[in-house]
């Protein structure tokens, strides 16, 4: 044993002894159980204030040391009775904001909850305009408070869902905040991998806290919130990332990373747009999950709409589903979906298609991806011809702005095809893939036919120059003629 | 062919007396000294105003005004039009040089203490002429009704907007409200193609007349020479002449400026979009829109803007009325001072305007 073991112990053994002696000098309590008794005073017994020996004083002032109830309950004293409102959460805040006060006790709880709470969306006013909405109390209960680690406090992990739902799914109650926020987070929470976990007493499975923090909760609209979009994937990769956290769980924890390469993750994450998804969108967020084999096509579909409707209308939807392969992530991967190019279609090696067609075995199939490619890619080289040519003429200063516009619809038309790819049907994408062809022929043409002008201009200019000059030389020769003439004529 | 010539003048003689003025114009007589070269300037700012009436005119057989309209149909004009690509680019670069060649002329007027008895008239017609062509290059400028016109325009009228008393209602009026919109379009093109032109039509008559009655006028340094030094030039056909060899240069100039550097339609003005960054008006106005950023927002009790524009109405008309408080040329005396008010403004127009192309 060390000298610090030893000083450590030392200054435990001092805390307790001192505990053990404020707690016999609390006439409070004595007084109270001996006179009132009733529930506050058998609760408090059970609390860690009163465990560290702090009175019932340390909350509602006066003198805890005489029996005496006018000196011991006096206003001169410092007594305040039962505090109302904001002077709960200050009573509280009066050690709990003391980084001194909190280690004289002995505890090494942050000092920033009262503040925290404060900025919180709790801590804004509630209805009545005089005090905050939330106070301490509400969740950690007034007389028997426990640690946080204690299974009976209402903060604890199995229980803070029940603690959270007495008004988050109280529609009464919450109608007068917030009307547009659900009230059925705690049924959805019970459904999800999360919640049922959890019901089996799973301490360490995401309940409300761990994804909306405790006393820092803000509005999901605000940046600084845990579960704001781009703040998400962070917030879940928490644990999720946590290998060593997630060990027992046997899933993969490398999604986060893999995430933040994928194309939505870059948009999210890097280019800050909130139209792209995080994990929620696909996972959901109170009733977290993995989407099943057969619904991620739906799941996807709630933003790749026309890709989803033409897929599950298209053959592969049953070739997949008798396979069970998992719809889009089979060709598109789960969570590091890379940029689609035209690379994933056709027959080459780092085609998708020829995972399950090849010519041997497949030759229907192999055909028509093969077209599909050979068509997209020209569609493409077309279209990057088209739109050189445009900008060629565009640069030569010539007045090229309708084809300019007509190069929206090639371009229109490449993403259309891009989509109707989804229908594995050769036809149809064919019927798509010639509006485009046919577009960039035009804008081509009329992109050509500019530049053909911007020559004729020039060799026009030329010739106008050209007889310009000549005419501007002879009337030049005329009036030296002239001049000669009547200089010879003054002569 | 001289028959056919010669009857033609002769039936037109039999009705209008031509011989009279064949005979007024062969013996007039165009000074030739040193600063000869400056009195081209004036016929070929003619010229260019004679290429603007045409090339206008063919313009509008295909510009549509209003709001809906206006940008389309130059850009129709540009792309669909058979060689309307040439008659914009040409109306276009033939305003920035015709106020140029305008400026050139004016200065050398001047300069040349040509402004003096007995031609105050032609000086304040052509100074007359000279605001009007800044009005052709103010209400023309919005009529592409492109990004660039439009918060110019809107800049300009706020200018204009800030002039005490009258600032107000003159804004209103040349926007037809209080912002710059459709209607500010309709009534830009009304004096573009039918105020101004008319106004600037009767002008260039009485200037072009007094030119002709009153003969050029010579420098003081050449009336001081003796008669016998003095040479001229027969106006018809030696000075007509070299002014038509002029004109096919700035001719071909136009051409070449029209090919190379094709006038720029830029994009749709939107009137709820934000003013680009770095919006200037047309270089003739740069130096006074230049000089009022400059101009603090207070100067002791006045606003720096309004100041400021009252001191370029003021300088204007001072400008506008030289020939009557020039007393001293007039008296055929020396004026150093005069020269070196006008050697001021040329330096300040250009140091301002290059300036203000360059921030």
């Amino acid at each position: 044993m060390n000298r610090i073991t030893r000083m450590m112990m030392g200054i435990a053994l001092l805390v307790c002894v001192s505990a053990n002696a404020l707690r016999a000098q609390d006439k409070c309590l004595s007084c109270h159980e001996a006179t009132v008794g009733g529930q506050p005073v058998e609760m408090f017994k059970h609390d860690i204030h009163h465990a560290k020996g702090i009175s019932c004083a340390g909350c509602h002032g006066g003198d805890s040391k005489t029996e005496e109830m006018d000196q011991a309950m006096n206003a001169k004293a410092g007594y305040i009775g039962v505090p109302k409102g904001d002077e709960i959460s200050k009573a509280c805040a009066n050690c709990h904001a003391n980084a001194a006060k909190m280690k004289s006790f002995g505890s090494n709880l942050p000092t920033n909850q009262f503040q925290n709470l404060q900025e919180s969306v709790h801590g804004k006013l509630a209805t009545n305009g005089k005090e905050r909405i939330v106070q301490c109390t509400t969740c950690h209960n007034a007389h028997g408070i426990v640690a946080v680690r204690n299974a009976s406090s209402p903060v604890f992990p199995l229980n803070i869902v029940k603690t959270c739902t007495k008004c988050h799914a109280d529609a009464a109650f919450m109608r007068m905040y917030n009307p547009s926020l659900p009230v059925d987070q705690l049924d959805k929470y019970r459904t999800s991998v999360h919640g049922i976990r959890n019901a089996k007493g799973d301490a360490k499975v995401a309940q409300c806290a761990s994804c909306h923090g405790s006393h820092d909760i803000r509005n999901a609209k605000d940046t600084k919130s845990k579960v704001y979009a781009t703040n998400v994937p962070s917030t879940c990769a928490h644990c999720h990332s946590n290998a060593e956290y997630m060990k027992e769980y046997k899933i993969p924890t490398d999604q986060f990373d893999k995430f933040s390469k994928s194309v939505h993750g870059v948009a999210l994450l890097t280019k800050h747009d909130l139209g792209a998804p995080a994990c929620n969108s696909c996972h959901g967020n109170h009733a977290a999950t993995p989407p099943g084999i057969s619904s991620v096509s739906k799941v996807c579909g709630t933003c790749h709409a026309l890709n989803a409707d033409l897929f599950s209308a298209s053959p592969h939807k049953k070739a997949f589903d008798d396979r069970k392969l998992p719809e889009c992530e089979t060709c598109h991967s789960n969570h590091e979906i890379i940029v689609a190019t035209n690379k994933l279609l056709g027959v080459t090696s780092e085609a998708v298609c020829s995972r399950c067609h090849s010519e041997a075995q497949n030759a229907k199939g192999y055909a028509a991806a093969k077209a599909m490619r050979s068509l997209i890619d020209s569609l493409e080289n077309n279209e990057k011809k088209a739109s050189e040519l445009v900008n060629e003429a565009e640069q030569k200063g010539m007045e090229i702005s309708e084809a300019k516009y007509k190069l929206r619809d090639a371009h229109q038309a490449r993403l259309e095809s891009r989509t109707m790819v989804h229908a594995f049907n050769e036809g149809r994408f064919r019927e798509v893939a010639s509006k485009g062809l046919v577009v960039s022929a035009t804008v081509s043409a009329e992109a050509t036919d500019a530049l053909d002008e911007y020559v004729f201009r020039r060799i026009g200019l030329g010739l106008a120059t050209l007889a310009i000059t000549i005419l501007a030389i002879s009337l030049y020769v005329y009036i030296r003629r002239i001049e000669r003439r009547q200089a010879k004529g003054v002569q | 062919m001289k028959t056919l010539w010669s009857k033609t003048y002769h039936w037109i003689n039999e009705r209008v007396e031509l011989d009279g003025l064949v005979e007024f114009m062969g013996k007039k007589y165009v000074p030739v000294n040193s600063h000869s070269i400056w009195y081209y300037f004036g016929g070929v700012s003619l010229f260019l105003f004679i290429i603007q009436v045409v090339t206008g005119i063919l313009l509008l057989l295909y510009y549509k005004g209003g709001e809906a309209l206006a940008f389309e149909s130059i850009q129709f004009i540009m792309s669909k039009v058979q060689f309307g690509w040439l008659i914009r680019s040409i109306h276009s670069w033939t305003a920035n040089l015709f106020i140029l060649t305008a400026l050139i002329h004016m200065f050398s007027v001047y300069f040349g203490k040509a402004y003096r008895k007995p031609r105050e008239i032609t000086w304040v017609t052509g100074m007359l002429m000279f605001f009007l062509a800044m009005g052709f290059g103010f209400s023309g400028y919005l009529l592409p009704w492109n990004e660039l016109a439009f918060f110019a325009t809107k800049v300009g009228t706020d200018i204009a907007g800030a002039v005490p008393v009258v600032g107000k209602p003159m804004m209103v009026f040349l926007r037809g409200g209080e912002e710059v919109t459709g209607a500010t379009l309709s009534r830009f093109i009304g004096f573009h193609v039918a105020v101004l032109p008319g106004l600037f039509t009767v002008l260039l008559g009485i200037h072009l007349l007094l030119v002709q009655r009153q003969g050029m006028s010579e420098p003081l340094s050449y009336e001081e020479e003796s008669p016998k030094e003095r040479k001229t030039m027969p106006f018809f056909p030696n000075f007509l002449l070299r002014d038509m060899l002029l004109w096919l240069i700035v001719l071909n100039l136009l051409a070449i400026l029209a090919v190379f550097f094709p006038w720029e339609l830029g994009k749709k003005a939107d009137l709820f979009a934000s003013a680009p960054a770095g919006i200037k008006p047309e270089w003739y106005f740069l130096f006074m829109f230049q000089t009022l950023k400059y101009i603090p927002g207070k100067v002791f009790v006045f606003d720096g803007e309004v100041l400021g524009i009252m001191t370029f109405g003021l300088g204007g008309l001072l400008w506008l009325l030289v020939p009557f408080w020039d007393r001293k040329s007039s008296r055929g005396e020396r004026n150093r001072f005069i020269n070196y008010i006008g050697l001021f403004i040329v330096l300040y127009i250009i140091i301002l305007t290059i300036v203000g192309w360059i921030l």
